[in-house]
Parts: structure tokens; C-alpha cells; sequence
């Protein structure tokens, strides 16, 4: 159970309940209740408190009245909270981020029901072409939606990045989600014999197999980190300059501390060698490779097995 | 003489509060507030004091309550909340719409967000919730860049340890981040800010300070390719992309970047590059599978760079 709520939470709930209320008057109280989210006896709760809700001098006139008759309630004299407060920035910010970026995904209805609720509210919002969502471009997505939701067994070709090579295997796509602004298919991954999770936009072919899967239970909630470091994986520190903070804002880290020179002394994790590779050739020599041993030649050897590509590879056009 | 209800609590205390305050034609000043609502004590101070955290609970809720000055060149101030801050604007949505909302709240989750606390106001949640389907990250700055949006408001904050102004033309949601996008009028050109690298709390302006350009698109208006975020001297690079990546390189730059294809697979692209720094580490980032051909001054500077960091971690004695 939640925590009882505290009186500025009720309070909230009363000042959206009573408008809706006095606007349909002999509303079943459980309907009520299902519409605001909240239980029977809760409402009734906080409807027994009502009657003691008014103006001065608080004469029976001067109070709401409510009346619950067969399950049903009625309120009268409450005309002062006829309509619900307005949206604060937050509410209306969460809501309009929430249509615009379902109206993104591909297959949404440009002329449906919600892209006009989106509209009437933008009337309220002050305009609402002011935000848009957009989700990473991911050629395969629906197939791999509609195998999802159909049970489907597919082989697809997958570009791992990590490991910089292009993979075939078949998978039964529990999932498909978008976190930190990417698409991905969670699914059983027949080659690794274990659940993965796959970047939908390195998925480089869908194929069916004509055979479907069993679905166990209801689809977890989407998770909000995708990237769950292993044991074994190599840990890495850096001393990063302080133009290298991007570091830190993208790639999940275990430790981060500034140092008194303003260079960043960081430890991440790194599972594969190509990923780590194309890190440090991109942080270049102004960044430090402070352990392991393992971690500080990979760096310069990647750079040297680059060189000898411009050096003894294909001239340089003209 | 003040009123007292043996059951009066504090939610009906500030409920009466507020009814109180909707329904004043002025301002009330403290003193009348506590005579016209239950439930205060007596003792002076303790009632200041009930009265200010009351305030706080209802400002915390969204309730506006504004100060003001009882009459017209009048010294005493008040409270008094006006109707026109204070009630929702009538939207008319139908039951689909609502179920509609529904879904897209609990289908697309914006982390710790209140889209449900407003579907409530909307009418509550009608329908089934949907699976979740996509998350979006929450960064404090924001709902007050969205409100200076809206409300044509001028944002003043702190970014990377400089004070920037910023009239905010929209938001957009991009490659997992959130950037406020508009006129700086400091640099007197168009600024995209992402959100979540503002330091501290973001300050509005007076409302309706600016006009956004008609037909504005945030979304065109925010550059993507980081190579071609800069202000160096304009070069336009030709790079080599062997196959397999080729085809998907060739995808995400567009078909009017491809100068050449190869027998072999593999294709050459031209890019137009004003920061040198983002375009080397894009190609850097391609690993063995990409070149730069030219022009000689970034295929130079590609070999310094490599050969910079190829001697270093190299054991002495060893070459």
C-alpha cells in the first residue's frame, strides 16, 4: 500500500474530484473513484469532509452540500470550484511530451484521437508546435514491433558495436522499447542461450521463421538503463581534460571525481575492446590512460594499426 | 471572534482557504483571512505562522496566489487568488481523447513526471493503460524552459560557467537529450541548449517579451551532424567506408553525400565540415573501416593525430 497521503496530496485530488463532480451530478461513486485513481473508501473519505467546506459564515447555505443516495453523490453550492485548477508548467510539460513522443513513433495516427487532444491542449499550453520528440531512425522497427506482439520467432543480422562484427541469430522479441533516446528489443537470444537486449537501429535484416514463442507472463516495464556492467568486465580509469566531460554524460560510469587541475579522474566500464578502442582514439592523447596496462595499449596500438592504413594503405585522392 | 469547528482539520482548512480566496472581490489582509476561515488558533504568531505554511501548501499544489494591494494606491497589502490564474480554460476534450492521453502517459513515461496528476485535471483516466513502450528522461530545467516557451518569456541560466539568455522558440527531444532551442539575444543568432547540462534553476523574464518567427521548426532549427556544429572555416572532407558499413554510413549521411560508389563495396562520401574535432572523431569512430581521402590538411592532421597517440603507452626501449 502507498503511504496515507499527506494533506497537500488530498487537497489536490479534492480540487479535481469536486469540479468533476458538480459538472456530472449522480456519478456512481465507484466510477468516480476508478476515474481519479483512487479507492471507494477513499473518496468517501474525503467527501465526508466536504459538508464542513464552504464560505462564511459557514451557514448551511453558506456550506457545499453533498449528498450520496444509492451509491451516487450530488454536490450542490460549490460553484467557486466548478473548474479544476489549471496545469502547472510540470503537468502540462509531462503530458505534452508524452503525446508528442507517441505521435513519433512510427505507425502513430497523425489525425487520431490523440493528435487531437494534443491540439485542444495546445489551445490551453499556448501553442504546442513548440515541441517535438523524436526518436532515433530504426529501419526495422515495426517488424520487429509486430513480431513482438504476434509471438514471432525472426533471424535477424546484427551489427555488434561493441565487438564490431555483423552477427545472425534468432531471437523471440519480448520487447521492443526506446530509452535514452534509441529503440530497443529485449528478447531470448537463441545464439547466447540467454536474454539480450539489441539496438534496433544495428539490426540490419529481419527474416521470419514461421515459429512462434510462448509468452511468459506480462511484458516487464520498460527499463530506464540499458547497460548493466558484467563482474569480469574490464574497469578502465581515466584522466580526462575537462572538454572530455561528454564522457561522463554519455556513457554510464562507477566513479567520478574532479580533480584539483579541473581534469575528471573517471572509472568505466569497458566489455569489449573495439568499444573501448574507438573511445580513447576519440578522446585522443589529451586524455590519459591511467590502469590497466591492458587498457593503455590498446589505445596506442589501435592508433598505430590506423596509421599503417594511411601510411602504406590506398593513396589520397587528388 | 474567530470561528471554531471541533472537526476542523487542516485539508478543510485549506480547502476553506481557498474558496475563500476564489470568491474575494479584493485582496484580504492576513488579519481577515484568519477571522474569515475556521480553524486557526488564537495566539497571534502561531497563526502568522500556520497561515504562512498554508500558503506554501497551496503554492505547492499550483494554487497562484497573488499579493497585492487591498485597494487602489492603498499602502495594506493582501491575498486573493483570481479565478482567471486559477481555473483550467475549458478544452472540451471527448471521452476518446481522454483515452487517448491515457495511453500516451503510461505508454511513453517521462521519468518522475506528473502526466498523470494532469490527466486527473483533464477529466481523470478513462480506458486502459497502455504497456510501456518508451521512456523519457526528466531534467529539472525543463518544465521553466517550457513554461518560457509558452508564455514568451525571456530564460536566464547558467551554462558551462557563463550567464546565458535565451527566448526560447521550442523544445525538442533528440538523440536521448533535451534542448531548448531560440534566439540568443546576446549572440543575435539561433542557440539550441541541451537541457540537462544547465547548471542550477533556470529565471523568467517578464511574459510576452518576444514573438516567435512564424513557421519555426525547433527541429530543423537544431543541427544534428556535429561536424558541422562549429565556426571554423568551412572544408568539405571526402571519406572512404569499406563494406559492410558502407551501406549503413552511406544510410544515415544521405544519399547527396555519396560522391562515389566502388566496385569493391565500398563507397566515398563528402561531408562539409565546420568542426574539424567532431568530424575526426566521427571517423575515428568507424574504427578500420573508414579513411579520410582529403583534402591533404584533414588527411595531415588525421596522421599527427594517430601518430601522436600511437607513440604514447609505447614501453621505452621499445622503439
Amino acid at each position: 500500500m502507498s503511504p496515507r497521503p499527506d494533506a497537500a496530496a488530498r487537497l489536490r485530488r479534492l480540487l479535481t474530484v469536486i469540479p468533476w463532480i458538480v459538472d456530472h451530478q449522480g456519478s456512481a461513486l465507484s466510477e468516480v473513484a476508478a476515474r481519479f485513481g483512487m479507492s471507494v473508501p477513499e473518496l468517501e473519505r474525503d467527501l465526508e469532509l466536504v459538508p464542513f467546506c464552504g464560505l462564511p459564515p459557514y451557514s448551511p447555505d453558506r456550506l457545499i452540500d453533498c449528498e450520496i443516495v444509492d451509491g451516487r453523490v450530488f454536490l450542490r453550492f460549490a460553484e467557486y470550484f466548478a473548474r479544476p485548477l489549471r496545469l502547472s508548467p510540470s503537468e502540462g510539460f509531462a503530458l505534452l511530451a508524452a503525446g508528442r513522443g507517441l505521435l513519433a513513433v512510427p505507425g502513430a495516427d497523425p489525425g487520431g484521437s490523440l493528435a487531437r487532444a494534443l491540439d485542444k491542449l495546445a489551445g490551453v499550453l499556448g501553442g504546442a508546435d513548440g515541441m517535438a520528440v523524436e526518436w532515433a531512425p530504426a529501419r526495422f522497427l515495426e517488424p520487429l514491433r509486430q513480431a513482438a506482439a504476434a509471438a514471432e520467432r525472426v533471424e535477424i543480422d546484427y551489427y555488434a558495436f561493441g565487438r564490431d562484427a555483423l552477427t545472425t541469430r534468432r531471437i523471440d522479441p519480448h520487447a521492443v522499447f526506446a530509452a535514452a533516446g534509441q529503440w530497443y528489443v529485449d528478447g531470448w537470444c537463441h545464439r547466447a542461450g540467454d536474454e539480450r537486449l539489441f539496438r534496433v537501429d544495428r539490426v540490419r535484416d529481419v527474416r521470419p521463421t514461421g515459429e512462434h514463442f510462448e509468452v511468459a507472463g506480462p511484458g516487464a516495464a520498460a527499463p530506464t538503463s540499458v547497460f548493466h556492467p558484467g563482474a569480469d568486465d574490464l574497469r578502465v580509469t581515466l584522466l580526462l581534460p575537462p572538454e572530455a566531460r561528454w564522457v561522463v554524460e554519455t556513457y554510464p560510469t562507477e566513479s567520478v571525481d574532479t580533480r584539483p587541475d579541473g581534469r575528471l579522474r573517471v572509472v568505466l566500464v569497458a566489455s569489449e575492446r573495439p568499444w573501448l578502442e574507438r573511445l580513447l582514439l576519440r578522446l585522443g592523447p589529451a586524455t590519459e590512460v591511467v590502469a590497466p596496462d591492458e587498457a593503455r595499449v590498446a589505445a596506442s596500438s589501435a592508433a598505430r594499426r590506423l596509421l599503417a592504413r594511411y601510411l602504406g594503405g590506398s593513396p589520397p585522392c587528388p | 471572534m474567530r470561528f471554531h469547528y471541533s472537526m476542523a482539520d487542516r485539508l478543510e482548512r485549506l480547502t476553506n482557504l481557498v474558496a475563500v480566496l476564489l470568491e474575494t472581490r479584493r485582496a484580504l489582509t492576513v488579519e481577515e483571512i484568519g477571522d474569515r476561515v475556521p480553524g486557526y488558533p488564537e495566539e497571534p504568531d502561531s497563526y502568522r505562522r500556520q497561515f504562512e505554511r498554508d500558503k506554501a501548501t497551496l503554492r505547492e499544489i499550483g494554487v497562484p496566489i497573488s499579493l497585492e494591494s487591498l485597494y487602489a494606491f492603498d499602502q495594506e497589502s493582501g491575498y486573493r487568488i483570481h479565478r482567471s490564474d486559477y481555473e483550467l480554460p475549458a478544452l472540451d476534450l471527448t471521452e476518446d481523447e481522454r483515452v487517448a492521453l491515457h495511453l500516451a502517459v503510461t505508454a511513453v513515461s517521462l521519468e518522475g513526471g506528473e502526466g498523470r496528476a494532469a490527466l486527473l485535471k483533464l477529466g481523470g483516466l478513462v480506458g486502459d493503460p497502455a504497456a510501456p513502450l518508451a521512456a523519457l528522461p526528466s531534467v529539472p530545467a525543463l518544465p521553466t524552459l517550457f513554461d518560457a516557451y509558452r508564455r514568451r518569456a525571456r530564460a536566464t541560466f547558467r551554462f558551462r560557467g557563463e550567464e546565458r539568455r535565451l527566448d526560447p522558440y521550442g523544445i525538442v527531444f533528440r538523440n536521448g537529450h533535451w534542448y531548448a532551442v531560440g534566439h540568443d539575444p546576446d549572440r543575435e543568432a539561433t542557440r539550441a541548449f541541451r537541457a540537462d547540462r544547465i547548471e542550477g534553476p533556470v529565471a523568467l523574464g517578464p511574459v510576452g517579451t518576444f514573438e516567435r518567427p512564424g513557421g519555426f521548426d525547433p527541429s530543423s532549427a537544431l543541427r544534428d551532424d556535429p561536424w558541422r556544429f562549429g565556426d571554423e572555416q568551412p572544408v568539405t572532407a571526402e571519406i572512404l567506408v569499406h563494406p559492410p558499413q558502407a551501406v549503413w554510413v552511406a544510410a544515415d549521411l544521405g544519399e547527396e553525400a555519396v560522391a562515389e560508389r566502388r566496385d569493391d563495396g565500398s563507397v566515398v562520401l563528402r561531408m562539409a565540415v565546420t568542426n574539424r574535432e567532431a568530424f575526426r572523431s566521427f571517423v575515428l569512430g568507424l574504427l578500420d573501416h573508414a579513411e579520410v581521402l582529403g583534402p591533404p590538411t584533414l588527411r595531415d592532421e588525421m596522421v599527427a593525430f594517430l601518430r601522436e597517440l600511437g607513440a604514447q603507452g609505447v614501453p621505452q626501449g621499445d622503439r
